[in-house]
């Protein structure tokens, strides 16, 4: 026997079970040397008669997968739609708390801006890479373990199409919306005069930064607050469109980009008032690390709400 | 016709499983690997021998065929008999297609 023949037996019986190599190899050369001699009495030497036989029957590994009833695909149509979904469903769920922790953690630990950024998208990559990495791995398990498929092919119906977000529910959610910024805004306003401290001459220490007041930077925020009101108002009334869109995205944008630099640069706790209530020293680092999440929180969430608009549309 | 690759795509699609169905007929008169390769070739069943191969097996497995090893001549050959069973399959599988060539004719119009 030849031993280009012994190497593609050898290539196919490889990616064989021990049990079934025998049986297979037996036939597999009876085969091979049928087709060469076959070829040979056609004319023809047996070198090239033996190459064009195994040529013919084509790759080894081919061969052995359909010997072994083994799928050459790494995940087929039968778990093809689980797989998306449960992938979908981890990336879109996982990276953002993934980022947003880090993000927090870094800033708690007042690393510089960038360093905040970059580990923070850092952990986000290496989360969706781990999360795309196993679920895969699982999927393509399960696609050749048929025990592992507990549950059986669900039949779809149309119960499962997903639900236009209510107008009941959107209105509630802009009620809730405007009582907050009410709120907050009553806060804000009330703070230099209304307070738990007071100082030596039994005046009100507010608990936000005066330079906010001295500045009129107060206002700013609380035009953010009436203009993302504004935005979620229009977002109810006019149907989806880019403008709109753009418009109801840049103002919580603006908000938690303001937001996040006020906190960073202290100009948002008022430190005589933090001193004066005993608060410890890591209060306002603390506030503002959650702040900066928080405004971190925000942007995701706009720019996940976009994709989503313009995904339904 | 404009594109020779959907061409044989279709063809093979309309093909796929003829061949399980060419076996069963065929190898009610035991016969080995290459040479069931060569007569379905000659049959106008023209099939792989990396499917054909696997497919004989896999045939074997669902009792539809039984087969014994011929050893008495110099090269030791695995021959393949269709099965009780196999025949059974093989009448459904022959009677399902004479239903589908005479709905093609009414199809067509020559009913």
């Amino acid at each position: 026997m030849s031993t280009l023949t012994d190497r593609y037996v050898q290539a196919t019986l490889r990616r064989l079970p021990a049990r079934q190599r025998t049986d297979i190899e037996r036939e597999l050369r009876a085969s091979i040397a049928d087709a060469v001699d076959d070829r040979v009495e056609d004319g023809g030497d047996t070198a090239a008669a033996e190459v064009a036989a195994l040529t013919h029957l084509g790759d080894p590994a081919r061969l052995a997968a359909g010997y072994a009833d083994r799928p050459l695909q790494l995940i087929g149509p039968a778990v093809f739609l689980d797989y998306t979904r449960m992938l979908t469903t981890l990336l879109v769920s996982v990276v953002p708390v993934v980022a947003a922790v880090v993000a927090f953690l870094r800033a708690v630990d007042q690393a510089p801006w960038l360093t905040v950024v970059g580990d923070s998208l850092g952990a986000a990559v290496t989360t969706a890479v781990h999360i795309a990495v196993w679920t895969t791995v699982l999927y393509a398990v399960i696609e050749r373990t048929p025990a592992l498929r507990l549950t059986p092919d669900r039949p779809w119906t149309p119960d499962a199409l997903p639900e236009p977000p209510s107008r009941r529910a959107r209105w509630g959610e802009l009620v809730a919306e405007t009582v907050i910024l009410v709120l907050v805004t009553a806060f804000i306003l009330l703070s230099p005069v209304v307070s738990t401290e007071h100082d030596a001459d039994g005046d009100p220490i507010g608990v936000l930064s005066p330079w906010l007041f001295d500045t009129g930077f107060v206002w700013v925020f609380i035009a953010l607050g009436v203009a993302s009101l504004g935005a979620s108002f229009s977002r109810y009334y006019l149907s989806w469109s880019l403008p709109v869109a753009i418009a109801g995205s840049v103002v919580p944008v603006t908000g938690a980009a303001v937001l996040g630099w006020a906190a960073a640069t202290d100009h948002l706790l008022n430190p005589a008032f933090v001193a004066a209530a005993g608060w410890p020293d890591g209060t306002g680092t603390w506030l503002t690390a959650g702040l900066i999440a928080l405004a971190g929180w925000t942007l995701l969430q706009t720019i996940i709400d976009a994709f989503a608009h313009s995904r339904r549309s | 016709m404009a594109d020779d690759e959907l061409l044989a795509t279709h063809l093979q699609e309309l093909r796929r499983g003829t061949v399980v169905l060419a076996c069963l007929l065929v190898l009610t008169e035991a016969n080995y690997g290459y040479a069931l390769l060569d007569l379905l070739g000659a049959r106008g069943f023209a099939v792989d021998a990396n499917t054909l191969y696997p497919l004989l097996r896999r045939l074997e497995k669902q009792g539809l065929l039984t087969s014994d090893w011929n050893t008495d001549e110099a090269r030791p050959r695995k021959f393949y008999r269709t099965s009780e069973a196999g025949v059974a399959l093989a009448g459904i599988l022959s009677h399902d297609w004479d239903q589908l060539d005479t709905a093609l004719r009414i199809l067509k119009g020559e009913s």
